[in-house]
């Protein structure tokens, strides 16, 4: 083993003793050692620290304490803490037995003769500024300068970088890692072809401005950002910012570059004049995890949102693990817990709630307006300005009679409220039952209607309803009162029973007809479950009638919701409400002074500001003439069930155009952006991390170890000023981090291997000339992402062969050296895509709302709260089924079990390194899935419409379009071989054959025979099966 | 096997069902052999462990090898459970003394409510079993049978006083998301002597329709910062029992056998061509896929059991995907050789209307628990196998909306609250813990959920503060920083 490798990151396989002429670095070969076994206790953390005893600093570790010395530099004899790591009594021995930390002999060899050599301690290399280290001269084989660094390791171990790889190997791992997708054959056979000396490079360049380049790498950012498009909490319902999504790919593809792209993200919102894209960016704070579980303290989910924000950031743009040092000062690296409240200040601000709301979108968000969308808004508010100055001008034209004020006063006399006819009434919320939305039906569609236009339609295997509730406007109940609704039942699939309920202080009050449990709720035979007959008539329109005591409904009752609820069956409903008596003088419906005076001294919702303080102030004393006569035409235009009724078409004319209006406004997208609230809320250190125990104040301010921050003198610190601190010149942590992490995602293990930290418990760097050359180019090439991906692309490193010898694995199992190509399995996205690529299935399209494709049955179902509106997953159809996989839904509880399945994270918190695992799961479900059966077929289809005759010319057209090249002899003849038995038993049994190829929503081409298309259809199976296939070669 | 796959797998641990090349021999034959009829045939095929411990594990003899871990979701009632509180009924609708109350942190549920009545549980408690424990026999007519196999703790304590957070720290031992479970851990450390099955097996059977059904989260059974092969396997009972495990219509065994012949021709020539071990790893994995095709069906099929054995777990067992059915399940996989196996059976947080609901929710757990407790005992197993009921917290003693002696509600209350254990390396018959007579606070032997996970964890052999894993910097542990105590006067 004399040429044994003696980094320290292969040092625990190939340890040789330590000579002590052999010099030792502090950083490479001590400080590991000291951090893991004896800085818990004798390290920063002051609280935690033993005897007093500091041994992280020269400081501690040399001073004089009672007459002894922890280290006496070069005399090993005399320093304490040689003796005691020696000791075999186990009261001095240290680390201390009870402790399970253990030295090995390797390690206290190597600590006695680094005191030896005269305990020279080096400050932890990620807190130093990169050195621009010269390039060492090019070795054999190198292309560029990674090639010359990476050369003088390998040259030191005797080793070479491997010879390129052929060119179809190339380009299929050029196009997935540039863009996550394989080259068609077009693209193959053009590079193929182009014999040029730049071919490849030009290749290369190809790629980078394909506009999928920016989704393969926004993928990777995503995981770092913990994107998803639920909150991840609680019930988990469904959060809308998948512009930030977009905007990542979009950021990609323009190569905004890393500076801006930190900036914009972290702090878009504090540029001057933020641009829609700006504030978009800023969605990066708001994918944190977030709840609204009733019960919920507000404060511990401030500081909690706050932490994960500060953590985030932390180990994005530092790689240091901040978390620690929520609960106490960092034992390893120097992060006081101070220090960690000082960078969470920065984003105590935030103007976003503690609870959610369980909304689609929770404040603040931004509309995202086009221009087109504005002008066509200001097209609506004219139509509406007419209409409504119409609808003026016949109100004008009313004569109303106050009853309040004729002598004699009339009668008191029927009168009928329609509640719900074509729409609900103002002022509540409308939901269907989860996963089944509510649904108004017209008879252009063929669907019974008793009045109106339209009528509430309703199907379900189970229980289901339309629920108005929570309103503002409540609802009167009359004395005399029926409460009335109008049902038309499917003959064809009639429900059990049919409910109406109502809610005044709590929904107990309903009506059922037909099997009185089949809906359980309420007790039974009070006003809370009442039993008023069999099930309706079906197919014809039969009128419902409730007498209101009969539920526990008084005049003067207010209702604030009601409900049309069955169970199963399918079910129309129209023209709800009320009817009964009422004293003219007396019904708010009839009298203006008696609305007045009902609604005194409270908020009228629809009420624009001015009225609406009219109105809460009552009739005396008198307003001006201008504000009554406003009043009392809001009165007849909108309360008077008579005038009302008289001015129908007009008022009709209007809600329909504000209703078009609405529509249209609230289906223009918004997102998620990050704001600060005008004034920050105070921080403080949190004692052991609890949100209700407070220490000291704080204020904004960045790690007294790296460069210092600068302070304005008229204002306290910000988040653009932190953002701008990160990408400050020579900054010794951001653009190491940055370009470590482009680093792994090319060579699939970093430089520095824990990308996520970088701190001293963090693996050094396996090249730190190499890290410190590319973060210092990255630097100064303004931050260029794709001029740094084509450098590592173009190197030789990554054009070399990926084959490994046994010497290899043996010496370098982890290929940290890189004298080999990693061999990488495909990640979760690109093994889905590559099939629907392939296979003919995919949809290029790019952005938008995230897309549901197959899912097995029972992911969400089984784990959705009741309540929750990703408690049903509804698939969708056709092309959104072949999206790319970046645009999956992604519900945090319950992740897309592709995904999971081949290692992504379920996004709750931030990932900045996915495993590679192989299991037999994944086998499962590359054989099963509906997809992968779906996307075999296709490709088989694809192989027999190319116009191939031979079975041979097919295989070949399946390789080169799955592989990029032709099947050599042998692979050929197996793979001829199976098709002809798979043909065979097909034959025998098409009906079998028919089954496989139904697979999936596309339909089979019916241009091939059936048992052809199914044999084939295995054979591409096997193809996508293969572990070629599978890896980025 | 060459040279470069032995060395490789030695190198390589994310390989879940990957083998392992290391285990042959004395060792693991002897553990086969203590199995079932079942074992030997994979002994025969394959005398290698597919899920190996880590080295140096289990720390010590473990007293379980397997564990059944039955989460009670959304917070069962202490009071009308397991602590019996005869005093209460003196206290009905009156003011939860201040005192007792003593300013504690209320759920913004209830902080708003201006009277806090003592609700007293409304079913009847009785001495049971040899060791006479206080049982509610009218919710557990079948447990309260096997009291005398149950170690039942009163003074469990929580942080958490909501079910996201306190879901997430009764499963990984931390409320912040992103920790791996505990199932996760132990099939870390211990493997799984299954070579057929998943090393970590969780259930989310049927619940009550109408019950108040918290949400389960995938990271109650995820894996964390551990490697993702340590993922739960959830055994569904609708559908396919694991995902994607049958074939296409219209692709027969042989078809698929055919196929993965030729595919393993062709990946043994990327083998020779690139030299990765990650391939003979694929072979594998591949091979395990077709086995399991037929181990999860011969698992998840029931006729074999005797009809007496079907009818002590009552009517429901034939009904997949009830919990009965995972329970008798959850034998099966222990038996072999299973390590993990999870129940999570949702709708226990009664806010109103408890005694009905949790009425329901006893109807469907009490007979199954009970029969799985008598089941494991005549087979031997419960020697070999820990039992763990719990929820995630417990619940008020006032109650929360309107009170009668016949209805009531609770909000939650993590101050105090019970579990059992039993089984392997516990002592049956044993009560442990006090709280007051208001199940308010616990004056007597508290036990954190660490304290539990760590007991849990010296059950199955391992000493929870060197059970530990690199992660940001720090040696993480199930059971956290604060120092932890295994509840020794549990162990038998």
């Amino acid at each position: 083993m004399h040429k044994s490798i003696t980094l320290v990151f292969l040092a625990a396989l190939n340890f040789d003793l330590v000579q002590a002429s052999e010099p030792l670095s502090y950083n490479r070969d001590i400080r590991p050692i000291l951090s893991d076994k004896c800085f818990a206790c004798h390290g920063f953390d002051e609280k935690k620290r033993e005897a007093g005893l500091r041994l992280d600093t020269p400081e501690g570790a040399l001073s004089d304490r009672d007459g002894n010395r922890a280290i006496v530099p070069g005399k090993p004899e005399e320093s304490l803490l040689v003796e005691r790591i020696l000791s075999s009594d186990p009261n001095d021995k240290m680390p201390p037995p009870d402790s399970h930390k253990e030295l090995s002999v390797e390690e206290i060899e190597k600590l006695k003769a680094w005191v030896l050599q005269g305990a020279q301690y080096q400050k932890h290399w990620a807190f130093e500024p990169p050195v621009d280290s010269p390039v060492p001269p090019q070795t054999t084989g190198g292309r560029n300068s990674i090639d010359a660094f990476l050369g003088k390791t390998l040259g030191d171990q005797g080793w070479t970088l491997s010879p390129e790889t052929n060119k179809t190997i190339l380009i299929r791992r050029v196009a997935f890692t540039l863009t996550g997708l394989p080259p068609t054959i077009e693209q193959v056979e053009t590079f193929l072809a182009d014999e040029s000396a730049d071919a490849y490079e030009k290749m290369v360049d190809r790629f980078l401005q394909s506009n999928h380049y920016g989704e393969e790498m926004a993928r990777h950012w995503l995981d770092i950002a913990r994107y998803a498009d639920t909150h991840g909490l609680h019930l988990d319902n469904e959060r809308q910012m998948w512009a930030y999504r977009d905007w990542v790919v979009k950021s990609f593809n323009r190569n905004l570059p890393f500076d801006q792209f930190t900036i914009e993200q972290l702090a878009g919102d504090l540029l001057p004049n933020p641009t829609l894209d700006q504030l978009i960016a800023t969605g990066f704070n708001r994918c944190n995890v977030t709840t609204s579980e009733g019960g919920s303290i507000d404060s511990e989910f401030y500081y909690r949102y706050a932490v994960d924000r500060t953590s985030t950031m932390a180990s994005t743009w530092l790689a240091l693990t901040a978390g620690c040092a929520v609960c106490h000062d960092h034992k390893f690296d120097p992060i006081s817990a101070k220090e960690f409240y000082s960078m969470y200040a920065f984003f105590n601000a935030s103007a976003d709630p503690a609870m959610d709301g369980n909304a689609l979108l929770t404040n603040p968000v931004l509309k995202l307006e086009t221009e087109e969308d504005k002008a066509k808004l200001a097209v609506y508010d004219s139509q509406i300005a007419q209409a409504q100055k119409a609808l003026q001008e016949a109100v004008a034209k009313i004569v109303y009679n106050d009853p309040a004020l004729a002598n004699p006063k009339p009668e008191p006399s029927a009168n009928e409220n329609v509640w719900l006819d074509d729409d609900y009434p103002p002022g509540g919320n409308v939901a269907g039952s989860p996963g089944h939305p509510t649904q108004f039906v017209t008879s252009e569609q063929g669907a019974p209607v008793f009045s109106g236009k339209r009528a509430l339609k309703r199907s379900h295997d189970t229980l289901s309803q339309d629920v108005w509730d929570n309103s503002k406007v409540p609802l009167a109940i009359p004395t005399q009162a029926t409460l009335f609704a109008y049902v038309f039942i499917d003959p064809a699939n009639p429900p059990k029973s049919v409910m109406l309920q109502y809610h005044r202080s709590g929904w107990l009050h309903r009506a059922v007809w037909g099997d009185y449990d089949a809906i359980a709720w309420g007790t039974p035979n009070t006003p809370e479950r009442v039993h008023m007959g069999p099930l309706p008539k079906a197919g014809e329109w039969v009128r419902l009638e409730v007498p209101a005591e009969k539920v526990g409904l008084n005049p003067g009752d207010q209702l604030t919701g009601f409900a049309t609820t069955q169970q199963a069956g399918t079910v129309y409903w129209d023209k709800v409400g009320v009817v009964g008596v009422s004293d003219p003088a007396n019904d708010p419906q009839r009298s203006f002074i008696a609305w007045w005076n009902g609604a005194k001294g409270k908020d009228t919702a629809g009420l624009p500001g001015d009225l609406n303080a009219v109105a809460k102030a009552g009739p005396e004393p008198k307003p001006t003439d201008e504000l009554l006569s406003r009043l009392r035409s809001y009165y007849i235009e909108r309360i008077c069930t008579e005038t009302k009724g008289m001015l129908a078409e007009s008022i009709s004319q209007v809600d329909k155009l504000r209703a078009e209006r609405d529509g249209f406004y609230n289906a223009i997208p918004s997102t998620f952006i990050y704001k600060d609230n005008p004034t920050p809320r105070d921080s403080f250190v949190m004692l052991r991390g609890q949100y209700n125990q407070p220490g000291e104040k704080v204020q904004p301010d960045v790690l007294a170890v790296l460069p210092p921050i600068n302070k304005p003198q008229d204002r306290a610190l910000n988040r653009l000023d932190l953002a701008k601190w990160l990408v400050s010149p020579r900054h010794p942590l951001t653009s190491r981090v940055a370009v470590n992490r482009f680093w792994q995602q090319v060579f699939g293990v970093g430089l520095v291997k824990s990308s996520a930290d970088f701190g001293t418990q963090g693996e050094v760097p396996s090249h730190p000339e190499l890290l410190d050359w590319l973060s210092i180019h990255f630097e100064s090439s303004g931050w260029d992402v794709k001029a740094l991906m084509r450098t590592m692309l173009t190197s030789a490193a990554f054009r070399q062969s990926s084959r490994i010898t046994p010497e290899m694995l043996e010496r370098d199992p982890e290929n940290r050296l890189l004298a080999r190509s990693p061999r990488l399995r495909l990640d979760a996205e690109q093994i889905r895509d590559n099939a629907l690529f392939v296979g003919g299935l995919i949809d290029l399209t790019q952005g938008g709302k995230g897309v549901k494709p197959y899912q097995p049955a029972n992911i969400w179902e089984p784990v959705g709260f009741a309540g929750s509106n990703t408690r049903f997953y509804q698939q969708d159809k056709g092309s959104a089924l072949y999206r790319r996989s970046l645009y999956t839904f992604y519900k945090r509880t319950a992740p897309p079990p592709f995904m999971v399945n081949f290692d992504a994270p379920n996004r709750e918190q931030s990932c900045m390194r996915r495993e590679r695992s192989n299991t037999p799961l994944q086998a499962l479900q590359l054989l099963n899935d509906v997809q992968h059966v779906e996307a075999a077929r296709g490709l088989a289809q694809r192989a027999l419409s190319e116009g191939l005759e031979q079975p041979s010319d097919r295989i070949a057209f399946l390789f080169k379009t799955v592989l990029a090249r032709s099947p050599n002899q042998t692979e050929a003849q197996v793979l001829a071989e199976q098709l002809a038995k798979h043909l065979e038993r097909y034959q025998a049994n098409p009906q079998d054959a028919q089954q496989l190829i139904q697979q999936g929503e596309t339909k089979p081409a019916s241009t091939f025979p059936v048992q052809e298309l199914a044999a084939y259809t295995l054979l591409a199976s096997t193809i996508l099966n293969m572990d070629e296939t599978l890896n980025r070669n | 096997m060459n040279d470069i796959f032995d060395l490789q797998m030695r190198l390589n641990r994310r390989n879940f069902f990957g083998s392992n090349g290391l285990r042959f021999g004395g060792l693991t034959a002897g553990l086969l052999a203590t199995q079932l009829p079942f074992a030997k045939a994979i002994a025969n095929e394959n005398a290698t462990q597919v899920h190996p411990p880590l080295a140096g594990y289990p720390h010590f003899q473990p007293k379980a090898k397997s564990i059944i871990y039955l989460h009670m979701n959304g917070g069962p009632s202490q009071i009308d459970t397991w602590d019996y509180k005869p005093v209460l009924q003196e206290y009905y609708d009156k003011d939860l003394p201040p005192s007792v109350q003593g300013g504690q942190r209320l759920s913004t549920m209830t902080s708003g409510q201006t009277r806090f009545p003592v609700a007293p549980s409304k079913f009847k408690y009785e001495q049971k079993g040899a060791c006479g424990m206080w049982t509610n026999v009218d919710l557990f007519p079948y447990l309260s049978e096997v009291v005398d196999d149950i170690a039942l703790v009163r003074s469990v304590n929580t942080n958490a006083i909501n079910h996201d957070p306190a879901c997430t720290f009764v499963m990984t031992g931390s409320e912040i998301p992103g920790k791996p479970s505990i199932g996760s851990w132990l099939a870390y450390g211990l493997g799984s002597e299954s070579n057929d099955l998943p090393a970590f097996v969780v259930f989310t059977p049927k619940f009550p329709e109408d019950s108040n059904g918290q949400a389960l989260f995938s990271r109650m059974w995820a894996s964390g910062f551990l490697p993702t092969r340590l993922n739960g396997v959830a055994l569904r009972g609708s559908g396919d029992p694991v995902l994607y495990l049958p074939n296409p219509s219209g692709v027969s065994r042989d078809d698929r056998r055919l196929m993965l012949d030729t595919l393993q021709a062709l990946n043994r020539g990327a083998q020779s061509e690139f030299g990765d071990p990650e391939t003979s790893t694929r072979i594998s994995q591949y091979e395990m896929a077709f086995r399991m095709q037929s181990s999860v069906p011969e698992l998840t099929n029931i006729d074999s059991e005797t009809a007496e054995t079907l009818e002590m777990y009552g009517p429901a067992v034939r009904d997949p995907g009830s919990f009965a059915h995972s329970a008798l399940l959850a034998r099966k996989l222990v038996e072999r050789g299973v390590r993990v196996v999870q129940l999570l059976h949702r709708g226990w947080d009664q806010h109103g209307d408890l005694p009905r609901q949790i009425g329901n929710q006893c109807k469907q757990t009490d007979q199954p628990i009970a029969a799985l407790l008598k089941d494991l005992k005549r087979r031997g197993l419960l020697n070999d196998t820990l039992v763990v009921w719990g929820g995630e917290f417990g619940r008020t003693v006032y109650s929360q909306g309107g009170l009668s002696k016949d209805n009531y509600g609770r909000d939650h209350h993590p101050r105090n609250f019970c579990m059992w254990m039993a089984g392997g390396g516990i002592k049956g018959g044993i009560s442990y813990g006090e709280t007051d007579d208001f199940s308010y606070n616990i004056v007597k032997d508290p036990v954190n959920i660490n304290d539990i996970n760590a007991t849990i964890l010296h059950c199955m052999g391992i000493d929870h503060e060197r059970f530990a894993y690199k992660f940001q910097g720090l040696d993480q542990r199930l059971t956290g920083v604060e120092k932890q105590r295994v509840v020794t006067e549990l162990l038998a």
